[in-house]
């Protein structure tokens, strides 16, 4: 007797807790993304073109960090990141979150960090950060390019005092000079920063090292098992977009609208913004020993934690170009 | 000594459940004793009613402690080790056949087919209402009509059974049947399986950041991990599996002909650029929906029938095999159970966001350990040391070099022989710069002590300018109007509101975050204090005039003492704010602290280090109130009792 009420509870728990994940026909998509990140989708986002062209409603919830995008997305409420950094998409894999990168977004110039104006640092005479204090936002694509940066320019950064700040405070502390060096993400703290500071690197500097990062495109393993179909619509439609981007006034009013800046601070980071077609995605992205790949390893190491285990090789495993085709 | 607990921690679990289980039951059979036995000679509301009660702590304690073991898996980790190894197997072949289940109204609630359908056929219905007339010739439109119908007629085609080809029925059939085999092979059981030697080399679930061990420990789980291998290899000819039918393909090929034709024109029209790009957008849209109906992804749904009831049956095998594995794995892993992912099989639910608690203790040891060099610590700091710490940065801190400029005499130059002869100045501007060394005391480090220092300053700032004001402003008229207005409108503004002004006022150091938190202990200090001070009773105060003290003596014998079970519960409550204001207060510019170790591991997700920052923070703040206690019974033992 007993037995059989532990089984009927079990049998109810079970009921219960299957309600929840019981998958159901998308009959809407749901889709992060950034504000201040203009992008050219952002058209197709506002006239409706995604929706046309999958047949289902999608729905737009702006994040303000890329690790919000990922909880979001395991708590079921969103199906697509759009522009995911690297760096959140990476510490989400090592925690074991099943998600994919199925495109590349925007391809841009790292992060910069920003020298106070009157120190007389510059990339020639570098190592005299050693011992100086900066603001670095911690496990971002800013930290990740911080550290790039100071390997190449051979600067120790055990002697530096790390602060962590937001960019935006990190802008104000520059300002401020209570901090040397501020490593900054996002167009308008960028502005600030630059203000009173001066970047460390330039970008051909930057390109010469092989310092650049991109933004993914990553989707729950969950949504791209069961409509695949809506995913690579997703992909073709934001590809139109970006083919049909030409920078004009009509394009960027649009485009700075929808992603709450002005124009002129559109047109400026639009400036050093690379999208790059499915057929380059493909070629020098996720093919063997793609960009994504190594990017995703190195940035792997960079973030990893004291305990982690060996985990290299598997992160490109979630790593699929075939929606791209 | 630490691995092997370390090691062990699903045994020592097992232990620590019944303990406390035993702890919950005694404790609670003596409280219900002695409530029983004291029923009748207590009056209800008598303060005296909550004094002792040890007991029902424990039981409180206890029930709090088995919940979260029981919600964090702690349980089912500690009695079925391996079984989590087990239906990570199971969700190896759930991630194998997904794209069946996704296709049939297993993993949702119709045919993918249907829902194609409905889709699609919405789609054409909306393209064809919107059709611009006004942007095609009355021959072009009818081209687009006749595309628009003809995608319709393949779909029918596709639907309909009578026209399917043989040949994708018999493969549909094939692959039935080769689930049935596979039912069978699972069915079969798994005597004679054995895991692979490096699969048992494998840590033990939650000992890395691998939650859950990969390879099958168990030969059910052998047995599991093969079937989905074979399912996977299934589920892909599935993929591949396209609906053929005569009928679709002869009018798939007659309007990709029309859309052909369509698309000609378009690169021949003349006219704007808008108009050349409203066009070719239209037919673009009407040939993507073509284009997704003519790779036979629709299929009657007769015609999966057998196949959707093949994957039934193996389902039910699966669970059949399974036995009590589904019992555990829906009673003492509650949530969302485990999922395979790409990479590895992950606790999903309270099992991912809520840690087992010996998985915090361990966490919390690896960063009590003060040896930062091999791992201890977090960022390089330790979370709660010592170190020497030289007099001489206590005087370069307090003591400003400018004093020094101001004292008579002037500082040396160097002399004629290349040589430096410093004067007396000279040695007092390196003693205030501390650059002479005056030895050393022992003094804490680490994050927690960081954070503390930051909020007892704070706090001790806070009670020695917040109380006086307190009760000046009860009992003089100047005090009260004056400063009233000024509280009032700072005191309800949330801290988090003022921390972009501190960041830039203040600066980075610690001075910002001390003031921030002083601000909000001093409001409570000041309105507990003045509520204490303007709460005494008129006729002590009567009492004490007319025995002929003076003011200060009432202010200090009667009025203070009246105040002070306000004024510490007024502490009590403050501290509680502060603690929860540093957090927001060490994200503003952090380098050390508990609240900043929060900020960073929130974002990475690591739920075990937020943990540990949480209950760190709770102790800590138990402790301060358990003291709190112990001052007030000793300072006030009369509250309540005049």
């Amino acid at each position: 007797m007993k037995t059989k009420y532990l089984s009927m509870i079990a049998a109810a728990a079970t009921a219960v807790m299957g309600l929840g994940s019981h998958a159901q026909a998308a009959d809407s998509v749901n889709v992060a993304f950034f504000l201040e990140w203009a992008t050219p989708n952002q058209i197709a986002k506002v006239e409706k073109a995604y929706d046309d062209a999958m047949g289902v409603d999608v729905n737009w919830t702006n994040f303000s960090t890329g690790v919000g995008m990922t909880e979001a997305m395991l708590a079921g409420d969103i199906d697509i990141s759009y522009s995911q950094g690297l760096a959140p998409f990476v510490t989400a894999i090592q925690q074991g979150a099943p998600l994919k990168m199925v495109g590349i977004a925007v391809v841009y110039e790292a992060n910069d960090c920003f020298v106070k104006n009157g120190l007389g640092i510059d990339s020639s005479n570098a190592s005299e950060l050693e011992g100086k204090t900066a603001a670095v936002p911690l496990n971002t694509m800013a930290d990740f390019a911080f550290r790039k940066q100071m390997a190449a320019l051979n600067v120790d950064i055990s002697t530096m005092t790390i602060v962590d700040q937001a960019p935006a405070d990190g802008a104000v502390s520059l300002a401020d000079g209570s901090v040397d060096m501020a490593c900054i993400f996002g167009g308008a703290s960028a502005k600030a920063a630059g203000e009173v500071g001066t970047a460390i690197m330039t970008s051909q500097q930057k390109k010469d090292a092989g310092i650049g990062s991109f933004d993914v495109i990553s989707v729950t393993e969950k949504f791209a098992t069961e409509n695949p179909e809506l995913l690579r619509t997703f992909l073709e439609v934001t590809e139109e977009s970006n083919a049909a981007w030409k920078a004009t006034d009509a394009q960027i009013a649009k485009v700075s609208a929808d992603a709450g800046m002005d124009i002129p601070t559109t047109k400026n980071q639009m400036a050093g913004f690379i999208f790059p077609t499915a057929a380059e995605q493909i070629a020098e992205y996720f093919g063997n020993d793609g960009i994504a790949g190594s990017a995703s390893e190195s940035l792997g190491l960079v973030f990893k934690k004291s305990n982690v285990s060996n985990l290299t090789g598997s992160l490109t495993k979630t790593i699929d170009g075939s929606y791209l085709q | 000594m630490f691995e092997w607990l370390s090691e062990e921690r699903a045994f020592i679990a097992a232990f620590l459940v019944i303990a406390l289980i035993i702890s919950f039951g005694v404790s609670l059979t003596i409280g219900l004793k002695q409530s029983i036995l004291r029923a009748n000679d207590e009056v209800f509301g008598d303060p005296d009613r909550t004094k002792g009660g040890w007991y029902w702590s424990v039981c409180g304690a206890s029930a709090l402690l088995l919940i979260w073991f029981y919600f964090s898996w702690e349980v089912g980790r500690a009695y079925f080790p391996k079984a989590a190894n087990e239906i990570c197997q199971v969700a190896k072949i759930e991630e194998s056949i997904s794209p069946i289940n996704a296709a049939m109204p297993i993993g949702s609630r119709y045919y993918k087919s249907t829902d194609l359908i409905i889709r699609n056929t919405a789609q054409l219905d909306s393209l064809e209402a919107a059709l611009p007339v006004d942007l095609f010739s009355a021959q072009e439109a009818s081209q687009l009509l006749s595309v628009i119908n003809q995608t319709r007629q393949i779909i029918a085609a596709f639907s309909n059974p009578d026209s399917q080809d043989p040949q994708s029925q018999k493969a549909i059939a094939n692959l039935a049947a080769e689930f049935d085999f596979l039912s069978e092979d699972v069915l079969a059981g798994y005597d004679g399986y054995e895991p692979t030697p490096e699969a048992l080399l494998q840590p033990k679930w939650g000992i890395t950041e691998v939650e859950i061990p990969l390879l099958p420990l168990t030969p059910r789980g052998v047995l599991f991990d093969n079937i989905s291998l074979k399912a996977k290899s299934l589920a892909d000819t599935f993929l591949k599996l396209r609906s053929k039918s005569a009928e679709a393909d002869r009018l798939i090929a007659k309007t990709k002909a029309e859309i052909k034709t369509l698309k000609e024109a378009n690169s021949q029209a003349q006219g704007s650029e808008t108009y050349v790009k409203k066009r070719e957008a239209y037919v673009k849209a009407v040939e993507r929906i073509f284009k997704r109906v003519d790779d036979g992804t629709i299929f009657p749904p007769e015609a999966l029938a057998p196949l959707y009831i093949s994957v039934q049956n193996f389902t039910a095998s699966v669970d059949d095999v399974k036995g009590g594995l589904g019992f555990i794995d829906s009673v003492f892993l509650p949530g969302n159970g485990i999922i395979k992912s790409r990479t590895q099989c992950t606790e999903q639910g309270p099992g991912r966001w809520l840690p087992k608690p010996t998985d915090v203790v361990a966490t919390f040891t690896r960063l009590a350990n003060p040896d930062v060099a091999s791992g201890g610590g977090y960022k390089g700091t330790t979370l709660l040391w010592w170190k020497w710490l030289e007099i001489s940065d206590v005087v370069d801190f307090f003591v400003p070099d400018s004093v020094i400029d101001m004292l008579p005499g002037s500082y040396g130059t160097h002399s004629a022989d290349g040589t430096f002869e410093p004067t007396f100045k000279d040695n007092l501007l390196r003693l205030a710069k501390g650059k002479i060394s005056l030895g050393a005391i022992p003094m804490l480090d680490g994050h927690i002590w960081d954070s503390l220092f930051r909020v007892l300053v704070a706090m001790g700032a806070g009670i020695l300018f917040g109380v006086p004001l307190g009760i000046y402003m009860g009992v003089s008229r100047f005090f009260k109007s004056f400063f009233d207005p000024l509280i009032e409108l700072y005191r309800p503004v949330p801290p988090l509101a003022w921390a972009p002004l501190i960041l830039t006022i203040f600066g980075i150091q610690d001075d910002g975050k001390i003031f921030l938190l002083f601000m909000v202990a001093f409001a409570i200090m000041v309105i507990s204090a003045r509520t204490g001070a303007s709460g005494t009773q008129l006729s002590k105060i009567r009492a004490s005039h007319s025995l002929g003290a003076t003011n200060q003596q009432i202010l200090r014998y009667v009025i203070l003492p009246n105040a002070l079970p306000e004024i510490l519960t007024g502490i009590r409550i403050a501290i509680g704010v502060c603690w929860g204001t540093l957090v927001a207060a060490e994200m503003l510019a952090g380098t050390t602290g508990v609240g900043f170790i929060e900020n960073v591991a929130r974002t990475v997700s690591d739920y075990e280090l937020i943990w540990v920052t949480i209950l760190i923070m709770g102790i800590l703040g138990l402790l301060f109130d358990i003291m709190m206690r112990w001052v007030i019974q000793k300072t006030i033992p009369w509250r309540g009792k005049g």
